[in-house]
């Protein structure tokens, strides 16, 4: 509710946009009564709710087709250049950050932080378009970007072609904060006593780590992977945008600019839903990690 | 993460033959692989549920052109141009636009108007063979005979009279503006209630009159309504509520339309997909597809170099001039330079303003030939008045004013300006080009000794404060239009769009003056004079006037963009 009125005081309205000055004014008003912008703004809430309940998100105001199918085209792309982003970024980040931990101030150790720094630190728009120019422009190996080739047979391989600088840009950036948050946590872990016993009973010094240790080590991890989420959603805005990738962020910011409301709220709802579930969903995944915590 | 679980899968083995607490532990262990491996399956239906939906969208782009095409045809390569744009088309309904040029140049691709407009401003004939008048008031229509939808179904003028009824029933947006016919409103609308329009006059199948309220210069009716309107099929439309009509699924994919080309596919913000219209009343497109594709500027001018697009489009596929040296340079493409187009334009609030003397003083005082010669690296030039140089209205007489602070200063001395008043400037961001201009128009003018503030804002914010009166100058850029009248009508002190708060009675009469006259002749007296009066007033005053970058493909034998009319031959188009 509070973003309904927050986006609603933004000034200019999307009737206005039209300065072309020999539209008449009968004309805009006739604009602003039917999409309804002249009614007070609480009314026009409870109409959105209203309508909500129902399941009816509304038309936008520049296309007319309905929210629920324009978000509904554009959340897919989304969510699979994220997840594939994510899990790029994790299979990174849990080996290197493990290898680190436990052959802590050797070289390897030295190279990986240093990486992950150089990672975390790297401007997301200028990694991307580093790699359009390279990859792209000068070797020709993909695509500079869009999600399939426009009038090509798209199928798997074109689609993964195009995914790749994406995935690799957001994965990078994601796999270097979290090499230092699992090193971190790994050596804290380390250094307990009960670590101490495993290795003096003669366990496989792998076992000791993979298991003993990593298990414990992951609480902190899955909450911070919990909490990168829908930050992971936010920040493919820019990547969608350098990449043309037809996903919300896109969306989003075309939205803003025209002021299309019916849009923006849906966009809030589905962030909001995003938000909750990955909430729940770090919370089961604690639970499983670590035994002392039981829902009853 | 398919690996880790694959490695504590192991684990267990091993774990098993050594622990004591087997079974408790064994239970935690496996209730966290199964979350684990709930959250990769959760991911991985995710992503292909994505795959899936997604292919479902595109579905269409690529089964649509195997039933357009005949098989036989499949064995040769199919012809492909792709267009790349910046701006993003919102909407492709043809009789309400929104205003929006992007959305125009899909429209354009799959609906024909009664007239076509080429770079030449010549009209030629389209939907309709001949356009004629006796008296410039009576237009007599005669439409082409073998004019049909590309459903087949015949075109007659009853599609004419059902889209003119539509469209001006006062619940229906549009962006015609055909309030010069008889029987509709000021706001080109028929009244609550009507439904009739007095001024259209069905004679027969392919033949219509349209009158208008007062003989008008037959240019008007050309590009008013022989070339912004476009048509609806009566047969699919006939039964749709007017209030429901802009919801209508028709409008997201206008599937029978008049046109070279008909819609394939239509995704909002990444691409539009059209494929020729195989039974065309006129010569069928020797083109198979086109493609509009929306993407950032910077990409656009990679993708001309790799080939994915073959020439972009303006105004809303720009070129950055930034790039012009690197353009040319690149071996398969042609880079031409446009016209010099509708130019950024300084409005002044006459409130705050008010004196003549001051707007003429900011005028001396602004160095533009700097900004085209170093800015735009001289591909552009510098001009007082709205109307860019190449239109047939545009004044040639004028003399600039020249870039000179000394008389900027001794102006500001006789009007008795007080420099310490702050002077707010309004500067729209999205227009690199225009923001850099800008700064260079601000340093001018503190070097004569104003007191410029200047804000920047995003357009829909800028023009409500605009709109408001809450500013003292502000720069945009406004339309092309071939009616000269449309780039007057701002000046009108009693057009309540004047947000320039800008009166002159002199200016009011001959923009009147020029609205009736019929004769065109006499129209480019009453516009010379006009321009004239207004150069002395400085309302508004012009920076630069840009010569577009147009780049096309080698690869493009008939084709290119243009800054007027660049899709007129559009069924000529063809590739090598």
């Amino acid at each position: 509710m509070l973003n309904y009125f927050i986006i609603k005081l933004a000034p200019g309205n999307p009737v206005d946009m039209f300065i072309d000055p020999n539209t008449p004014k009968e004309v805009l008003e006739l604009r602003k009564e039917i999409l309804g912008l002249n009614d007070p703004v609480i009314l026009q809430y409870f109409k959105w709710l209203l309508n909500l309940l129902q399941g009816q998100l509304g038309y936008s105001f520049s296309s007319y087709a309905p929210v629920t199918k324009i978000i509904g085209e554009r959340i897919g792309p989304t969510l699979l250049l994220a997840s594939a982003a994510l899990i790029f970024g994790m299979l990174i980040a849990i080996p290197v950050g493990i290898l680190s931990a436990v052959k802590q101030n050797t070289k390897f150790d030295y190279i990986m932080t240093g990486l992950s720094f150089i990672g975390t630190s790297i401007p997301q728009f200028f990694l991307g378009l580093g790699l359009i120019y390279v990859f792209a422009v000068q070797l020709k190996w993909f695509p500079t970007g869009g999600m399939i080739t426009l009038g090509g047979a798209g199928g798997f391989w074109d689609r993964l072609t195009h995914m790749i600088l994406p995935v690799f840009v957001l994965g990078i950036v994601i796999a270097g904060k979290k090499v230092r948050y699992v090193r971190a946590s790994m050596l804290d872990v380390m250094n307990m006593d009960y670590l101490r016993t495993a290795n003096s009973k003669g366990l496989h010094p792998f076992i000791v780590t993979n298991k003993h240790a990593l298990r414990n080590a992951l609480l902190p991890i899955i909450t911070v992977v919990g909490m990168e989420i829908p930050l992971l959603l936010g920040g493919s805005i820019l990547i969608e945008q350098i990449f043309q990738w037809p996903g919300i962020g896109q969306l989003t910011i075309q939205s803003i600019l025209s002021r299309d409301y019916p849009i923006l709220m849906g966009l809030n709802l589905v962030a909001a839903l995003i938000v909750l579930t990955t909430n729940l969903l770090t919370d089961l995944l604690y639970a499983a990690a670590d035994p002392r915590i039981k829902y009853t | 993460m398919v690996n880790l679980a694959t490695i504590h899968i192991k684990q267990i083995g091993i774990i098993k033959i050594g622990g004591l607490k087997i079974m408790n532990r064994h239970y935690r262990r496996t209730m966290l692989f199964i979350v684990l491996a709930l959250v990769l399956v959760l991911s991985a239906c995710g992503s292909s549920t994505n795959t899936t939906s997604s292919s479902a969208t595109q579905a269409p782009a690529t089964d649509k052109p195997k039933e357009a095409e005949p098989s036989p045809n499949k064995e040769e390569k199919e012809k492909v141009v792709y267009i790349g744009i910046v701006n993003v088309p919102v909407t492709l309904n043809q009789i309400n636009d929104q205003g929006d040029s992007a959305a125009d140049n899909a429209i354009a691709l799959i609906n024909d108007s009664l007239l076509d407009l080429n770079e030449k401003f010549e009209f030629l004939p389209k939907i309709a063979d001949s356009v004629e008048t006796t008296d410039n008031q009576t237009f007599v229509v005669k439409l082409n005979p073998a004019a049909k939808w590309n459903d087949g179904q015949p075109f007659t003028t009853a599609d004419v009279a059902f889209t003119l009824k539509t469209a001006l029933n006062p619940k229906v947006e549009t962006n015609f503006k055909l309030n010069f016919i008889e029987g509709l409103n000021d706001a080109g609308k028929l009244e609550e209630g009507t439904t009739e329009i007095s001024g259209l006059k069905i004679v027969d199948d392919k033949t219509f009159e349209v009158r208008t309220k007062t003989p008008i210069d037959p240019l008007i009716f050309k590009e008013r309504f022989g070339t912004k309107v476009f048509f609806l099929p009566e047969h699919i439309l006939k039964d749709v509520a007017p209030e429901q009509l802009s919801t209508n699924p028709y409008f997201q994919k206008p599937e029978v339309t008049i046109g070279a080309f008909k819609i394939a596919n239509f995704a909002q913000g990444q691409y539009v997909e059209v494929v020729k219209n195989t039974d065309y009343y006129r010569d069928v497109a020797k083109l198979d597809k086109i493609f509009i594709k929306v993407l950032p500027a910077t990409n656009l001018v990679a993708q001309l170099q790799t080939g994915e697009i073959q020439m972009n489009s303006v105004p809303v596929g720009l070129i950055p001039i930034t790039d012009y040296e690197k353009v040319k340079g690149f071996e398969n493409v042609d880079l031409a330079s446009g016209n010099p187009s509708v130019p950024p334009e300084i409005f002044f609030n006459s409130n705050k303003i008010a004196d003549p003397k001051v707007r003429q003083a900011i005028a001396y005082a602004l160095n533009r030939t700097l900004i085209v010669d170093q800015l735009l690296k001289g591909q552009g030039e510098v001009i007082d008045g709205g109307i860019p140089s190449y239109h047939p209205y545009f004044n040639k007489d004028i003399e600039n004013y020249s870039y000179d602070p000394e008389k900027a200063k001794q102006l500001l001395e006789e009007a008795n300006w007080d420099k310490k008043q702050p002077i707010e400037f309004l500067v729209p961001v999205g227009n690199k080009i225009r923001e850099q201009a800008a700064d260079i128009l601000v340093q001018n003018l503190t070097a004569i000794g104003l007191n410029i503030q200047v804000q920047k804002f995003d357009f829909p914010t800028l023009i409500q404060k605009v709109q408001k009166g809450d500013y003292d100058i502000t720069i945009f850029t406004r339309d092309f239009y071939i009616e000269p009248s449309s780039y007057f009508t701002l000046f009108k002190s009693t057009n309540p769009g004047n947000f320039l708060n800008y009166k002159n009675p002199l200016v009011d009469e001959l923009i009147t003056k020029g609205e009736t006259e019929a004769d065109p002749a006499k129209r480019k007296e009453i516009y010379n004079k006009l321009q004239e009066t207004l150069h002395e007033d400085v309302p508004s005053l012009a920076v630069y006037s840009e010569k577009r970058l147009l780049a096309v493909s080698k690869d493009v034998l008939v084709g290119k963009p243009l800054d007027i009319g660049m899709f007129n031959n559009i069924n000529e188009w063809d590739l090598k």
